[in-house]
């Protein structure tokens, strides 16, 4: 049995009002990253996930959480 | 925190950058390949020399841009560029590139037992199709990421 990971990230940005390119200025990354990180298409590393935790004022396992396949 | 313009000119960057490495990696495989058909047919020839070192150059200039995060603009814009997930479309990119390298080794090889192949046409090919693999798909990748939201 092999674990997904699945993320909240679009859902607590539109929550914020923030767009893509707004919370990859909190961040300190390109609105790319933001985009593959919501997409799922890239799981993002540790310091990543806290720095986006950060900038939406949350916890990491508010955003991102293990979907069993 | 980076500025807004920053994130401008990272995104503009990024995404020419993108479309010029696909169509890139493409055209550079098509001429090698047409120039390899070229040089089977009318061997040594004074042009193939200088098409030799033409396609030498570019393909160090390739490398670098596939397996390297230079960048000769603003300090602040690099990082931006170069971030975590363009990091991992670069290594997926030498991944692929390696595996065609790979491939293109494995069909050569039983080739050259019924036809003759010079090592320096053998080299040509192979890493023409290694490099051109690479450049095409990190164009891919950072084209797919950087699709709008």
């Amino acid at each position: 049995m092999s674990d997904a990971l699945a993320n909240r990230l679009r859902e607590l940005r539109l929550e914020r009002d923030l767009t893509q390119a707004a919370l990859a200025e909190l961040v300190g990354v390109s609105r790319k990253t933001i985009n593959t990180v919501e997409n799922g298409v890239f799981v993002p590393s540790t310091t990543l996930a806290l720095k986006l935790a950060r900038a939406l004022g949350c916890r990491v396992e508010d955003i991102f959480t293990l979907e069993q396949e | 925190m980076v500025d807004l313009g920053d994130q401008e000119t990272a995104e503009r960057v990024g995404r020419s950058r993108a479309l010029t490495l696909t169509l890139l990696g493409g055209l550079f495989l098509m001429q090698q390949l047409s120039n390899f058909v070229s040089e089977a047919r009318h061997p040594e020839r004074p042009v193939d020399y200088v098409r030799a070192v033409v396609w030498l150059v570019t393909s160090v200039v390739m490398v670098v841009i596939v397996a390297t995060n230079f960048w000769f603009g603003r300090p602040e814009v690099g990082p931006l560029i170069n971030d975590e997930v363009t990091r991992a479309h670069r290594a997926e990119a030498l991944r692929f590139g390696f595996l065609a390298t790979m491939i293109a080794c494995f069909c050569l090889y039983p080739v050259t037992l019924f036809e003759p192949l010079s090592g320096r046409h053998a080299i040509h090919l192979v890493m023409s199709v290694g490099i051109a693999a690479a450049l095409v798909r990190f164009g891919l990748l950072e084209r797919r990421a950087l699709a709008d939201e």
